[in-house]
C-alpha cells in the first residue's frame, strides 16, 4: 500500500523431488573406513585377512546393534547407561536358565526379552514421563538389572548352550550369523525411522522436541518408546555374545557401555539430540572394531589401543562439532534485535543432557 | 485519568525540569552508532546525548531499535561503526565491565535473577563487594531490598519470587551501586500501581543527585509523568528529540507511527460479511483476561499490542497449546480451548526454536503434521508425501534447491513458507500466526500476505499476532489491541489504520495490579524444604536407622574394625564424588573421574614405593597432582573453547587415561610404601585421620559454595549461564576452574585408593565414575545446575558405602547389592524431584 511491488511475485514452479542429500556423517565415516581399511592392506594385511575378519567381525555385529540402540536415545536428547546390565542379564538369562539343555532355549529367550521390555518401560517411565536426569535413571536402572544378572547368574559363568552357539555363533554363505543378525536390525531401523509414522515422528520429535509439540505430536510416548526399543536391541546383543562366546560372563555389557556411545558420536548423530544416522553407526562400529584389529596387528599392546580410540573418539565430536551451528548458547550470542525471547522455562524442562 | 496528587508531582518535575535541564553537563554522547544482524540494521547513524540529572525516554514501537541501543551503552554489545563518549571523554570500546566501572547501571526489562540463588547472593554476586565492606551484610542487602519496598525474606531463592518481584530486585540492584547513568528496559512492564510510584519516587532521587536516566518504555501516559526529554527511534534511526513539557502527543505518535513498509497488501475482505466461523468468548489464561471477538467468513484477525502484554500467550491458548478457560466456537461447533491442539495449526514466532527441526529437510519439515495422510496401516508413501509436499510448495512458491535441502539452507522467508507449508498441509480448521514475517524479507512478506489471504478467503479463519502496526493495517480486517492482558481496543474496516492501533497499544493506562498477585507469605518451613541442604538431615537419619538395623542383625556391626572399614571407604568415593559435585552443579558431569583416579594410582606406583627416597616420593605426589591438574585443565579447555559437550569430552578423556594407565602397566605392579600407606590410613580412635580431612573438606567447600564470591559465581553459571554473563560472572574461567578443581579432589581420592590396593593396577578405580555421580544425586545434588551441597555428597557417599557394606554384612547376596543401590538412586532422584517440583508448583 505504501509503495509499489518492488519484486513481481515468484511464478509458482514445481520442485523437483530431487535426490536424498549424503550426510556428511555418512561421508565422512566412509571415508575414514576406507582410509582404514587401505592402510590395513598395506601395512598389516593380516588384520584384513579372511580369517581375522571372521573373527572380529562378530564382535563388530554385536557393537553395531548396541550402537543403534544408543543411537535411539540420544536421538531423543536423552543417554542411557543401562547398556551394560541389559546386555549382561541377556547373556545370564540365555546361559543359566537353560542351563545347556538346547530345549530350555526359546523358553529362555522369551524370559529374557520381557525382562528387556519391563526394563525399557522402567527407563522410559522414569525419563519419559517422570522426567528424571536420563544419566542417573539410567545409572540407577542399570544396578536394578544388575541386581537381577546376580540373582539368575551368582555372578558365575557358564558355559553356553550348543543351540545358541549355532545359530549366534554360527555362519551363513561363509559370513557370521551375527553379521546377519546386525544386517537385519539395521534394515528394520532404518525402515522403520525412513518408513513409518511413527519412525517420521520419532525423528522428528528427536530433531526438535518443541516443534513437534507444536504441531501436536506426543512427545513424551515416543521418548519412552526409544528407551524400550534401546533395551530389546540390548537384549538381543546379550543373546549373540552369549552365542558367540563359549564361557560368557556375568559382565559381558561392561565393556560396551563407552563405545556404544562412541559409535554414536562417530556416525554423526548429535549427543544433544537430533537426527540419528543408522547406517554410519553400524559402519562406525565396523570402523572402531577394525582400528582395534589394526592395532592388535601391528603390535600395539592392548594399552596404546584405547588411546588410539580416544583419539579417533575426540577427533570425530571435533569435526562434528565444528560445522555444527552452536546449538547451546556459550560466547556472547548477538540479541536478537526483535525483543521477545522464547520461554526459557520451558527450555529448562527440555533439557535432559547436562 | 490521573489522580491529582500525580499530576502535581508531574507540575513539580516541570518546573523543577525547566532550570537544569538547559545547562546540566552532557553524560554520554552517541555519535553515529550503527549496528546490524545478520544484515539487517538495527540502528543506522543514531546521534543522542544524555544529560546528567535528566530522565530522558526513548519511545519507539516493538523492533524500533530500543533495547539494541541501550545494550551497546550497557557494554553487552559492541556497535558496527560509531563512538561513545563518556563525561567528555571517548570510550575504546565498551564492555560491561567497563560500563560498571564508569558507573552505568542497568536493569533489563528480562530480570538477571537467577533461579537458583537466594535473594542475598543474587544481590552478593551481581554487586561489587565494597558495598558490604564494613557492614553486616543483611543490613546492607535489607537496605538495598527497602530502596524499591520489596518484602521478600533474603533467604527466599530467586525461583520463589513473582515477576514483579523479580523486576524491583533488578532495579534495586541497579539503583544500589549508585549509578552516574541508570539505564531502565521497560522497567514497569509488570509493575503494580504502588511499585510504578515508588519506581518514580526513587528516579526522581536519583536524577535529583546528577544521575542521568535513560528510560525505555512504550507508554505516553509514562513519558509524561516522568522523563524530561524523549528521543523516538523508527526503523533503527532518531526520528526526533524533545523536551516532554514541549512537545504533544500528537506529535509523539506521528514520530512513532509511519513505518515504512516495502511490501504490498491483497486486497482486505468484503466488510458485510455476516457468516462468523470463529466467536471467543471470555478467554482467559496466564498473562491474558477476557478477551472475546468474532472473526467472520474471510476475515484476518489481528492481535497488537507493546511486546509483551499478553499476545504471545494468547496465540499459544488460541492454538490449544497453553491451558485457558472460556469457550470457543469454531464453525459452529462449541469447543474448549484444549480442543483447538489437533483443530488449530500454529505458526510460532521463533522458527528456529519452535517451527523447524533444523537438522531435517524441508519436505521432513512439511509433512511432520500430516504424515498420518500420506500413509496406508502405518507406512508412509513416500509418492503420495513428494506429491503432496512439492504441490505445497508450488502453490507457495518455496524457493529451495530441491525439496530435499536442508530446512535451514532456506532463506528466512522460504522456511517461514515451510512452517506454511506444514500448517497448510495439516489441513487445520483454523490458523494462528504468530508474527508470521519476522525475519522474512520484504519479497517474501507480500507472498505470506497473499497466502494468508487465499486461506481467510476459504473460509479458514487466521488470526496473526504482530508487533508491527503498519502490517496489520494493510493485512487485517479486524485488530484487536491488547495492554496488559486486555483488550483495550477492538478495531474493524477503516478504523484499522496504524495510527490508531499504536495509539491505543501506548496510551492503555492499565495496570498490572490485578493481573499479577502478589505471593503468599513465605513460611520459614518452605524456606527450609528449599535450602540445598535440606536433603542432609533426612540423609543423615537414614544413615544411622542403617547403622542400628544392622546392628540389630549383628552386634559386629558396629564394631570399631567395621566403623573404619566403612569410613576409609567412603572416604575416598566421598573424595571422588566431591570432585563430581563441581561439573554437576555447573550443569555439566565428569565421566573421567574414575579413570583419573586409577591413572594416579598408577603413576604413583613407580615412585612412592618401598625403599624409595622421599625425594622420590614427594615427586609421586607432585606427578599424581600434575596429572590432575592435566587433565581437569583439558576437560575443561575442550568443554569451554573446543565446543564438546560435557560428555563428550571427559568420555573421550576417560577412553584416553585409561589407555594411558595400560600404557604405564599392562597388570598390577609396583607396590607402595608401607609407610606412606600407614600414614594415609592413620586413625583416632576408629576413625581414619583421612575422613576428618573429608570432613572439613566438604564444610569448607560448603562454606565456600555459600559465602564467596566464586561459589556463587560457581552456582551461577550452572543456574543460567546467560544470566550470569548478563550480571558479570566470568562463565568460562569459572567452568575450567571448576573442572581443575574436580581433577585435584580425584587426585586426593586416588590417595586413598592407592592406600587401599596397595599397588599400581591399571583396571582399578574405573568403577567410580558412575559411584561417584551416584553418590552425588543421593546427597541432594541437581543434575540441572546450580543447586548442590558439598555435605550432602559425603552423606552420599557413606550411605552408599553403608548400604554396599551391609548387604555383605548380614549376609544376602551381591544380588541385594545391586537392587538395594539402583533403588536407592532411583528413589531418591523421584524424591528430590517431587520435593522441588512441587515447592516450584506452588508459586504458578
Amino acid at each position: 500500500m505504501n509503495l509499489t511491488a518492488d519484486k513481481p511475485i515468484a511464478i509458482p514452479v514445481p520442485l523437483r523431488p530431487g535426490a536424498l542429500p549424503l550426510a556428511r556423517g555418512f561421508v565422512t565415516i566412509v571415508v575414514s573406513t576406507l582410509a582404514l581399511l587401505v592402510v590395513c592392506a598395506l601395512v598389516t594385511p593380516s588384520a584384513i585377512a579372511p580369517g581375522a575378519l571372521a573373527g572380529s567381525l562378530p564382535f563388530a555385529a554385536v557393537l553395531a546393534i548396541v550402537g543403534l540402540a544408543q543411537m535411539l536415545v540420544v536421538q531423543q536428547g536423552g543417554f542411557d547407561l543401562s547398556v551394560a546390565g541389559g546386555v549382561s542379564l541377556a547373556v545370564v538369562i540365555a546361559t543359566h536358565v537353560p542351563a545347556g539343555e538346547n530345549a530350555a532355549l526359546p523358553g529362555a529367550i522369551l524370559m529374557a526379552l520381557g525382562c528387556a521390555l519391563a526394563a525399557g518401560v522402567l527407563n522410559g517411565i522414569l525419563v519419559g514421563v517422570l522426567r528424571l536426569n536420563a544419566i542417573v535413571a539410567t545409572i540407577g536402572m542399570n544396578a536394578l538389572i544388575y541386581g537381577g544378572v546376580f540373582a539368575v547368574s551368582g555372578g558365575v559363568p557358564r558355559t553356553t548352550t550348543s543351540l545358541l552357539a549355532a545359530i549366534a555363533g554360527g555362519e551363513t554363505f561363509g559370513i557370521a550369523n551375527a553379521v546377519w543378525f546386525a544386517l537385519a536390525i539395521l534394515i528394520v531401523v532404518c525402515f522403520v525411522l525412513k518408513k513409518t509414522v511413527i519412525g517420521r515422528r520419532f525423528e522428528a520429535i528427536g530433531a526438535n522436541p518443541r516443534a513437534a509439540r507444536a504441531v501436536g505430536l506426543r512427545v513424551r510416548l515416543h521418548q519412552t518408546m526409544a528407551y524400550v526399543c534401546a533395551q530389546i536391541l540390548y537384549c538381543i546383543a546379550g543373546l549373540l555374545i552369549a552365542g558367540i562366546t563359549r564361557e560368557p560372563t556375568a559382565f559381558q555389557g561392561d565393556p560396551l557401555l563407552l563405545p556404544s556411545v562412541a559409535v554414536v558420536v562417530l556416525g554423526g548423530t548429535s549427543l544433544l539430540g537430533g537426527r540419528g544416522f543408522p547406517i554410519s553407526t553400524a559402519i562406525a562400529a565396523f570402523f572402531l572394531n577394525q582400528l582395534s584389529q589394526f592395532a592388535l596387528a601391528i603390535g600395539v599392546p592392548y594399552s596404546a589401543q584405547t588411546i588410539i580410540q580416544a583419539f579417533a573418539l575426540g577427533l570425530g565430536i571435533a569435526v562434528y562439532s565444528l560445522r555444527r551451528p552452536r546449538r547451546v548458547t556459550k560466547g556472547a550470542e548477538p540479541i536478537k534485535p526483535f525483543e521477545k525471547q522464547p520461554d526459557t522455562e520451558e527450555n529448562k524442562n527440555e533439557a535432559i543432557v547436562p | 485519568m490521573r489522580s491529582p496528587a500525580a499530576t502535581m508531582e508531574h507540575q513539580t518535575v516541570k518546573a523543577g525540569s525547566a532550570v537544569p535541564v538547559a545547562s546540566a553537563p552532557t553524560l554520554i554522547r552517541l555519535r553515529g552508532i550503527s549496528k546490524s544482524y545478520a544484515g539487517v540494521p538495527a540502528l543506522s547513524d543514531v546521534s543522542v546525548t544524555f544529560q546528567a540529572g535528566e530522565v530522558h525516554a526513548i519511545l519507539g514501537e516493538n523492533g524500533a531499535g530500543k533495547s539494541t541501543l541501550m545494550n551497546i551503552i550497557a557494554g553487552a554489545q559492541q556497535p558496527d561503526a560509531g563512538e561513545i563518549e563518556f563525561a567528555g571523554r571517548r570510550v575504546v570500546s565498551m564492555t560491561p565491565e567497563t560500563a560498571a566501572a564508569l558507573g552505568i547501571a542497568i536493569s533489563y526489562q528480562h530480570p538477571a535473577v537467577l533461579d537458583d540463588l537466594s535473594v542475598m547472593e543474587n544481590l552478593r554476586v551481581a554487586l561489587p563487594a565494597h558495598l558490604f565492606a564494613g557492614r553486616p551484610a543483611r543490613e546492607v542487602a535489607q537496605e538495598i531490598l527497602q530502596t524499591m519496598a520489596l518484602d521478600v525474606p533474603l533467604q527466599a531463592r530467586g525461583d520463589t519470587l513473582t515477576v514483579a518481584q523479580k523486576q524491583l530486585l533488578e532495579i534495586a540492584k541497579a539503583l544500589a551501586i549508585r549509578p552516574k547513568v541508570l539505564i531502565l528496559d521497560e522497567p514497569t512492564a509488570s509493575l503494580d500501581q504502588d511499585s510504578t510510584d515508588i519506581l518514580f519516587r526513587r528516579i526522581r532521587e536519583v536524577v535529583q543527585s546528577g544521575t542521568s536516566v535513560i528510560y525505555i518504555t512504550h507508554r505516553m501516559a509514562e513519558l509524561r509523568q516522568i522523563a524530561h526529554r524523549v528521543t523516538v527511534l523508527r526503523d533503527g534511526r532518531v526520528q526526533g528529540s524533545a523536551l516532554v513539557a514541549e512537545v504533544t502527543d500528537q506529535d509523539l505518535l506521528g514520530m512513532i507511527v509511519g513505518r515504512t513498509l516495502g511490501s504490498t497488501f491483497p486486497p482486505k475482505a468484503s466488510p458485510n460479511v455476516a457468516d462468523v466461523v470463529l466467536k471467543v468468548t471470555e478467554l482467559s489464561g496466564r498473562r491474558f483476561h477476557n478477551v472475546s471477538f468474532e472473526v467472520a467468513r474471510g476475515q484476518i484477525l489481528g492481535v497488537a499490542g507493546v511486546a509483551g502484554n499478553g499476545q504471545t500467550e494468547l496465540m499459544r491458548a488460541l492454538a490449544g497449546l497453553q491451558p485457558a478457560a472460556g469457550t470457543v466456537v469454531l464453525n459452529g461447533r462449541t469447543l474448549a480451548p484444549h480442543d483447538l491442539r489437533h483443530r488449530a495449526a500454529f505458526m510460532p514466532s521463533d522458527r528456529h526454536t519452535e517451527g523447524l527441526a533444523a537438522g531435517l529437510s524441508a519436505r521432513e519439515n512439511a509433512a511432520v503434521a500430516s504424515l498420518q495422510k500420506f500413509a496406508f496401516s502405518g507406512l508412509v508413501s513416500r509418492r503420495r508425501e513428494v506429491a503432496a509436499v512439492s504441490a505445497a510448495f508450488g502453490a507457495l512458491a518455496v524457493k529451495a534447491a530441491s525439496i530435499e535441502a536442508p530446512v535451514l539452507s532456506l532463506s528466512g522467508g522460504n522456511q517461514q513458507k515451510v512452517v506454511m507449508a506444514r500448517a497448510l498441509l495439516s489441513e487445520p480448521e483454523l490458523i494462528v500466526a504468530d508474527e508470521p514475517t519476522q525475519g522474512v524479507d520484504v519479497g517474501a512478506r507480500a507472498e505470506i500476505y497473499r497466502i494468508l489471504r487465499e486461506v481467510s478467503a476459504k473460509g479458514t479463519p487466521v488470526i496473526v499476532n504482530s508487533s508491527d502496526a503498519t502490517e496489520l493495517e494493510g493485512l487485517c480486517d479486524k485488530v484487536i489491541v491488547l495492554s496488559r492482558g486486555h483488550v483495550v481496543e477492538t478495531l474493524t474496516g477503516t478504523d484499522v489504520v496504524e495510527a490508531r492501533i499504536v495509539a491505543a497499544a501506548v496510551s492503555a493506562e492499565t495496570h498490572a495490579a490485578h493481573s499479577i498477585p502478589r505471593a503468599a507469605p513465605h513460611s520459614k518451613w518452605r524456606h527450609i524444604v528449599q535450602t540445598d541442604n535440606a536433603p542432609t538431615l533426612p540423609l543423615a537419619l537414614v544413615i544411622l536407622a542403617l547403622a542400628l538395623f544392622g546392628y540389630s542383625k549383628n552386634p559386629n556391626y558396629l564394631s570399631a574394625f567395621n566403623l573404619t572399614n566403612i569410613l576409609t571407604l567412603s572416604t575416598a568415593l566421598g573424595f571422588f564424588a566431591l570432585g563430581q559435585t563441581i561439573p554437576l552443579l555447573l550443569g555439566g558431569i565428569d565421566l573421567s573421574v574414575g579413570p583419573l583416579a586409577g591413572f594416579l594410582v598408577v603413576v604413583a606406583s613407580f615412585f612412592i614405593n618401598e625403599g624409595q627416597s622421599t625425594g622420590a616420593i614427594v615427586a609421586g605426589f607432585v606427578l599424581m597432582a600434575v596429572g590432575a591438574l592435566a587433565a581437569g585443565t583439558i576437560n575443561g579447555l575442550l568443554i569451554r573453547f573446543a565446543n564438546f559437550t560435557p560428555i563428550a569430552a571427559t568420555l573421550a578423556m576417560y577412553i584416553a587415561i585409561q589407555g594411558c594407565s595400560f600404557l604405564l602397566r599392562d597388570g598390577p605392579g609396583g607396590y607402595i610404601n608401607s609407610d606412606v600407606v600407614a600414614a594415609i590410613n592413620a586413625q583416632i580412635g576408629p576413625v581414619p585421620v583421612a575422613f576428618f580431612m573429608l570432613l572439613a573438606m566438604a564444610i569448607l567447600g560448603e562454606v565456600g559454595l555459600r559465602r564467596l564470591r566464586s561459589g556463587w559465581r560457581l552456582r551461577a553459571t550452572g543456574s543460567d549461564e546467560d544470566v550470569a554473563r548478563r550480571i558479570g560472572v566470568p562463565v568460562d574461567r569459572t567452568i575450567v576452574l571448576g573442572y581443575i578443581g574436580t581433577a585435584l579432589l580425584t587426585a586426593l581420592g586416588a590417595v586413598m585408593l592407592m592406600a587401599q590396593i596397595g599397588v599400581g593396577d591399571p583396571r582399578q578405580g574405573v568403577n567410580y565414575t558412575l559411584s561417584s555421580i551416584t553418590a552425588v544425586v543421593l546427597g541432594g545434588t541437581s543434575l540441572r545446575g546450580g543447586r548442590g551441597t558439598f555435605l550432602g555428597t559425603v552423606l552420599g557417599a557413606l550411605l552408599l558405602t553403608e548400604v554396599l557394606n551391609i548387604v555383605a554384612f548380614i549376609g544376602l547376596s551381591q544380588t541385594y547389592q545391586y537392587v538395594f543401590q539402583g533403588a536407592l538412586i532411583l528413589l531418591a532422584t523421584v524424591v528430590y524431584s517431587t520435593v522441588r517440583g512441587r515447592a516450584a508448583m506452588q508459586d504458578e
